[in-house]
């Protein structure tokens, strides 16, 4: 999907239907209309009723057809405006002051839309008078930028191209075990300027082999990095790589080849070492079932992966030689993960470049109360997710409270786009 | 270790807005001092190619931001955060006598930004080019419903703001060219009015009947918007520019049907035989046009077809009768019709009468005729195409200087748009 819809409503108290009043409906107004996703807007409502309560919503329609909803509840100030960048949220979904609560607040809606609410009324109660709606877009892809499937070399990914002649300055984006292919973090980049790659390895129907195993080794993300450095409109020697989750292990892995030498590596709540025990010296893995006696449950049989990444529990041939390591890494910790152990691989990670003279190529952003999930912000995000259907139904547990998996969000994304700027442009 | 080369970023803020939001220019990674050339390139809907550009030079820290730095030349200078859309011109080759005007709201219009090392004047295709970004400007905000209008036989365009509404709503008329020209009305509705673009000289049932309609078609078009379920009934306006303004100020003074809650006339004239239908109106114009006159360049100045100002009564509209609040908006430099002059007595016929607190006038000096939405390219001139029987081209001069009559086009909108809001959307003052 390019863009999502997103409807912010302002509701308010009353049994007055406003058609029969002599005063139009109030106005709500976004800024900017539309939008690239990590774009922040400014949500107002003007001509409302002086010192008011009213309920402000989001609704979003997800490409599977999911309604996701957040209100806020706030009171109207002396001249009858609401204005989101200025005025706290009472109640709601998120409380204080937050200009994006509504984008990164959105919760799946509890079944069909409930329609309008009244006063300072949660969406499952009963029915209000809906006054003003607003439309907003949010794009993935900025004007201009390329989407290119590659199915080259035996690689399967997805390329975002910026608009213009080039060359760019590029990343290569690897994600999680989840597998498939994540495009919308690399559409994001090239938006911003540089040609991003997203690598499928896992979980794909163009990869050889089961779906449910990865069926590829070093030679394969080998190549995927050769493919960017060869591409006319990329610069051979601006390459970062980001991973996050397994995709840590995978940009860690890669880049501690000898041929391989990427500008700076972003690393997300991820390995530095695999539990799959290796079978050859290409990196082909085996069966994933060994993870399993790591796995822990909380009393709603939830699944949590964290111990499995645990630096004890990794195998001590996978452990990545980060002391081969020559450019910069940043690592990014959500301190409530409890998909990984990032807190402690991090260390690892931190400990073993000190130990080769090399802290200076280290930097770590940590976020207490962030998930596993430190995604581009203003997108909803959940602590738990169904993971499996097959052998039986699974959930699993990626950690992380609303609010301060937002703000890492919001601020991690920042601080990713700044140092490929430092890396990659300078 | 090698230099690398210079990693140029081009970057404009917003990429995708609507055509009257301003948008920010960046250039940076460049090396300080470094000369380079911003331009912009657009193909309109009928092919032509429409470019614009600016000379910079980049500061010690290697960034050029338009909105900020001066250009040092180009098809603007100085500093104009909005002078790569509103300088945009017909590229070398290109026909004589074009206007920009997008017919189909529903797409964006689609600008090209580029950045030219060095300073460069012409042959852009040919020059090393940095780096280019694609801008989007639309005139319908997201949420913007469409609606075609055939009831009563009208030849209308309806655009309703997202929401439920009731929404006020907005009567939006141009002049002479006729035909259904939806752009002012579909960006009015972005802004939550919801705005009926009326086709008035060439509607479909003066196309099957050889008659000019007359007032009774206005007041159904008002009526429409009346009685419409999202909109208020109570809180409806009427814009016009040129001939419009004729037609709005008919209405906002004699009709009994149409009751405003304000109204906008741009570049427009009270001077009418009241009392005659619209078609008398366009005779009336006719009659005087031996006072037409060219300028060396074989333009068409048509001001003097309605001066002077009549004394007579029976020729202009009864201003001191108008009941709600006016804004009238006036280039001074404008060779089409003697807006300025009109404006004057239309000013001193609401003094005498006592009612000139419901008036505003904008006037600007050295604007044109065709005061439109911001940041779109400016036509001194262009050809027209009249709407008799049969239809001549003449290349009609509009008057008016780049640089003042886009900044006049700037202000004149966001005050029109302070000015419908106030009266649209706040508390009840006058009339209606």
């Amino acid at each position: 999907m390019n863009f999502c819809h997103l409807q912010h409503k302002a509701q308010v108290p009353g049994g007055v239907r406003w058609t029969s009043s002599c005063r139009p409906a109030p106005l709500l107004t976004a800024s900017p209309v539309r939008a690239l996703i990590d774009d922040k807007i400014s949500i107002r409502g003007h001509f409302l009723p002086p010192r008011c309560p009213v309920t402000v919503c989001a609704q979003m329609q997800s490409d599977d057809g999911d309604l996701w909803e957040a209100f806020a509840h706030f009171n109207t100030n002396s001249d009858g405006t609401v204005n989101l960048t200025r005025d706290p949220s009472v109640g709601g979904s998120y409380l204080g002051c937050e200009p994006m609560g509504l984008l990164w607040g959105l919760q799946p809606a509890p079944g069909a839309r409930e329609g309008l609410r009244q006063g300072h009324v949660s969406p499952s109660e009963r029915p209000s008078t809906e006054l003003a709606a607003v439309t907003a877009e949010r794009w993935y892809m900025a004007p201009g930028v390329r989407r290119i499937e590659i199915r080259q070399n035996g690689v399967v990914g997805t390329l975002f191209l910026p608009p213009g002649p080039g060359p760019f300055p590029a990343m290569l984006d690897m994600w999680g075990m989840g597998g498939g292919l994540v495009e919308y973090r690399s559409a994001l980049f090239a938006s911003r300027g540089y040609a991003s790659f997203s690598l499928a390895y896992i979980g794909h129907k163009d990869l050889p082999g089961p779906q449910n195993r990865i069926n590829v080794g070093d030679p394969y993300f080998n190549s995927a990095f050769q493919l960017l450095q060869d591409h006319p409109q990329v610069y051979p020697d601006r390459i970062g790589i980001i991973g996050l989750s397994f995709g840590v292990y995978l940009t860690l892995r890669l880049a501690s080849h000898s041929g391989i030498k990427p500008s700076c590596l972003i690393c997300i709540n991820g390995p530095a070492g695999s539990t799959i025990k290796l079978t050859d010296a290409d990196g082909k893995t085996e069966q994933m079932e060994n993870d399993q006696k790591y796995w822990t449950y909380d009393d709603q049989g939830n699944v949590s992966f964290r111990a499995v990444s645990l630096p004890a529990n990794l195998s001590p041939e996978s452990k990545v030689k980060l002391e081969h390591l020559t450019c910069p890494l940043m690592y990014i910790v959500g301190e409530d993960d409890l998909s990984a152990s990032s807190i402690e691989n991090a260390n690892l990670i931190e400990e073993t470049l000190s130990a080769a003279g090399k802290s200076q190529l280290f930097t770590r952003l940590s976020y207490p109360g962030a998930g596993h999930l430190i995604e581009p912000p203003y997108t909803p995000n959940s602590r738990a997710s169904l993971w499996s259907v097959k052998p039986q139904k699974l959930v699993t547990l990626w950690g992380g409270h609303l609010a301060p998996h937002a703000a890492a969000q919001e601020d991690s994304w920042k601080k990713i786009l700044e140092y490929m700027e430092t890396n990659l442009r300078h | 270790m090698s230099m690398k080369p210079l990693c140029v970023k081009l970057s404009v803020q917003p990429s995708r807005g609507l055509v009257d939001e301003k948008f920010t220019v960046l250039v940076q990674n460049l090396l300080p001092g470094f000369q380079l050339t911003v331009h912009a390139l657009h193909q309109c809907e009928d092919g032509h190619s429409w470019e614009a550009f600016a000379h910079y030079t980049a500061d010690a820290t290697g960034t050029v931001n338009v909105s900020q730095d001066p250009s040092l030349d180009g098809t603007y200078s100085g500093v104009e955060p909005m002078g790569l859309l509103w300088s945009l011109r017909p590229v070398p080759g290109s026909k004589s006598g074009l206007r920009m005007r997008k017919k189909n709201v529903q797409t964006p219009m689609v600008v090209t930004i580029s950045v030219y090392q060095g300073h460069q004047m012409e042959g852009f295709l040919d020059r090393v080019l940095l780096a280019s970004v694609v801008v989007e400007r639309w005139y319908m905000a997201p949420g913007v419903r469409r609606v075609p209008i055939t009831d009563g036989k009208l030849t209308a365009t309806l655009f309703l703001p997202s929401g439920p509404g009731p929404f006020p709503g907005l009567l939006d008329l141009w002049g002479n060219g006729g035909k259904l020209v939806e752009y002012r009305a579909a960006l009015l509705a972005s802004h939550g009015i919801a705005s009926m673009a009326l086709d008035y000289l060439t509607p479909q049932i003066t196309k099957e009947t050889g008659k000019i309609v007359d007032n009774d078609y206005f007041e159904t078009a008002y009526r429409v918007l009346e009685q419409h379920p999202q909109i208020l009934g109570s809180r409806i306006a009427m814009l016009g520019l040129s001939f419009g303004t004729s037609v709005t100020l008919r209405m906002a003074v004699y009709s009994q049907v149409v009751k405003l809650s304000c109204a906008v006339c741009i570049s427009g004239s009270h001077v009418q035989p009241i009392g005659g239908s619209v078609e008398e109106i366009l005779s009336y114009f006719k009659k005087n046009a031996d006072k037409t006159r060219f300028d060396e360049n074989k333009q068409v100045i048509c001001r003097d077809l309605l001066l002077p100002i009549p004394t007579d009564p029976s020729l202009k509209v009864d201003m001191g009768r108008l009941q709600c609040p006016l804004m009238l908006v006036v280039g001074e430099d404008d060779q089409n019709w003697p807006t300025y002059e009109c404006a004057m007595d239309m000013k001193e016929m609401m003094e005498r009468a006592g009612n000139s607190h419901l008036l505003t006038v904008l006037s600007y000096k050295n604007a044109g005729h065709l005061i439109e939405p911001p940041f779109m390219p400016f036509a001194r001139a262009s050809t027209f195409k009249t709407v008799t029987n049969p239809p001549t081209k003449v290349m009609v001069l509009w008057g008016g200087e780049l640089v003042a009559h886009s900044r006049a086009q700037e202000e004149a909108w966001r005050k029109t748009l302070v000015f419908l809001r106030e009266n649209l959307y706040g508390s009840m003052k006058h009339g209606a």
